[in-house]
């Protein structure tokens, strides 16, 4: 399966979170019910969203189910939301916790089609070489990150990859910083494992 | 393997994974999509089960207010299910304010709504007829002159006001009962077969012949008719009971 990546520049409004009584009315909204509210909510967290999604599984097309799976949930959801984060970082917790099993299914894909050879890159650039190293580390993270458990996977994305604070990432998971910091630790400890058997050095 | 690998691969797991995707709108269109269909279905469920639930609770509430079985027997009738003159199957409609309103109370004087009690020094037919109930013996007394909402041809209707007369007015039950028996005969589906039923068992129970008293009552007590009549139906089998 070749993974259709498009790079983009986003503009720098499109990751940025609304203002806080903006979430509130949006919240309010979605309470309420009013189907407006969820195209408001993904327009204004779609990116967000599926950054995370797609850095978690690995898989642009999971990670789109997944998306669909976070926004199509967030009208319930909401009744949850206290308001202590933003709605953005609401959005995350409800991913993480739709996340189990998309990762656990693009990760049995990856697996399937682990030996068969990946497509060449269509991508035409100033730096083929450049490009080709960059994609070619992260398949083998994303390949590394299949190894761990779950909660040591989403520890190390949303502190790694996504660089939230523990104190963020505690509040999205719903377990004390210092859990999220053992669980980081113990991740990367088997990542670079991981990395050195794949013969990256 | 050093730690710059590590920060390496993340970065480019960072920059391959931007959330950016062509297939954003689409997912967009699906959320909406799922959206819109959730909508429908609740609308569709509660469009379905208010109904549902409104039907349950008026029916409830009408069973429970005892027009029940007169609801029952009307439609039995309609439908050509009526039984034998043992088993009535077209019954007065709404019952009469008169009959809502009995009560127990002495044998008043001219017209009573409400049969005395068995007693043997008001009743003189107690007196020959042993059984002492302690239950006081209530019979139905319908409105003489039914409504003309409710003006379905009676067969008996003559027949039912002599039973009426006997029973209510002169207190003889001794007439009233061939007279019961004469209305139940010529109209055993009529509009007051079930209360000209009643009355005949209140004629057994006045006139001593628990045996038979019994077996008229039996079927009022044991709910055959709904919630007609049953309590005082209960109340007087215990009261004929050895």
């Amino acid at each position: 399966m070749g993974y259709s990546v498009t790079y983009l520049v986003l503009a720098p409004s499109a990751l940025q979170a609304p203002a806080v009584e903006e979430d509130e009315s949006l919240v309010e909204r979605l309470r309420r019910g009013e189907p407006t509210a969820v195209g408001e909510a993904y327009d204004h967290h779609h990116a967000a969203v599926r950054a995370f999604a797609q850095r978690l599984v690995g898989e642009a097309a999971t990670a789109e189910d997944l998306v669909h799976e976070v926004f199509v949930a967030l009208p319930r959801a909401s009744r949850n939301f206290r308001g202590e984060s933003s709605l953005r970082t609401f959005l995350i917790s409800i991913a993480v916790h739709h996340a189990h099993h998309h990762v656990r299914s693009a990760t049995r894909r990856r697996a399937a089609f682990s030996r068969l050879e990946r497509e060449p890159s269509a991508e035409v650039s100033a730096d083929p070489e450049a490009i080709a190293r960059r994609k070619e580390l992260a398949q083998a993270l994303t390949r590394a990150l299949d190894t761990l458990p779950i909660d040591q996977r989403v520890a190390f994305v949303l502190c790694e990859v996504e660089e939230r604070s523990s104190r963020d990432v505690a509040e999205i998971v719903g377990v004390p910083e210092g859990t999220v910091r053992t669980r980081l630790f113990h991740a990367k400890r088997k990542l670079r494992e991981e990395l050195e058997r794949e013969g990256f050095r | 393997m050093t730690e710059d690998l590590l920060k390496a691969a993340t970065s480019a797991l960072r920059e391959e994974h931007s959330g950016e995707d062509a297939g954003a709108n689409f997912t967009r269109a699906r959320v909406m999509a799922s959206m819109h269909n959730t909508r429908e279905r609740s609308r569709k469920r509660w469009v379905l089960v208010l109904p549902i639930a409104a039907t349950f609770a008026a029916a409830t509430a009408f069973a429970t207010s005892g027009r029940m079985p007169a609801l029952v027997q009307s439609v039995a009738a309609v439908f050509g299910l009526a039984q034998g003159t043992e088993q009535p199957a077209e019954l007065p409609t709404k019952p009469s304010k008169a009959q809502r309103r009995v009560h127990v109370a002495p044998k008043p004087a001219p017209a009573p709504v409400t049969e005395p009690t068995l007693e043997p020094s008001v009743e003189p037919v107690a007196a020959e007829a042993p059984p002492p109930p302690t239950a006081a013996v209530t019979a139905v007394r319908p409105a003489l002159n039914p409504a003309p909402s409710s003006a379905l041809p009676d067969p008996g209707h003559a027949l039912y006001l002599e039973a009426h007369r006997a029973h209510f007015e002169r207190g003889d039950f001794a007439r009233a009962l061939p007279a019961w028996e004469d209305y139940l005969r010529k109209a055993p589906n009529g509009r007051f077969s079930l209360e000209a039923r009643y009355n005949r068992a209140v004629c057994l129970v006045r006139l001593g012949r628990s045996a038979d008293a019994r077996s008229a009552l039996l079927p009022f007590a044991g709910g055959r008719f709904g919630g007609y009549r049953r309590n005082e139906a209960t109340a007087l089998l215990d009261s004929l009971a050895p």
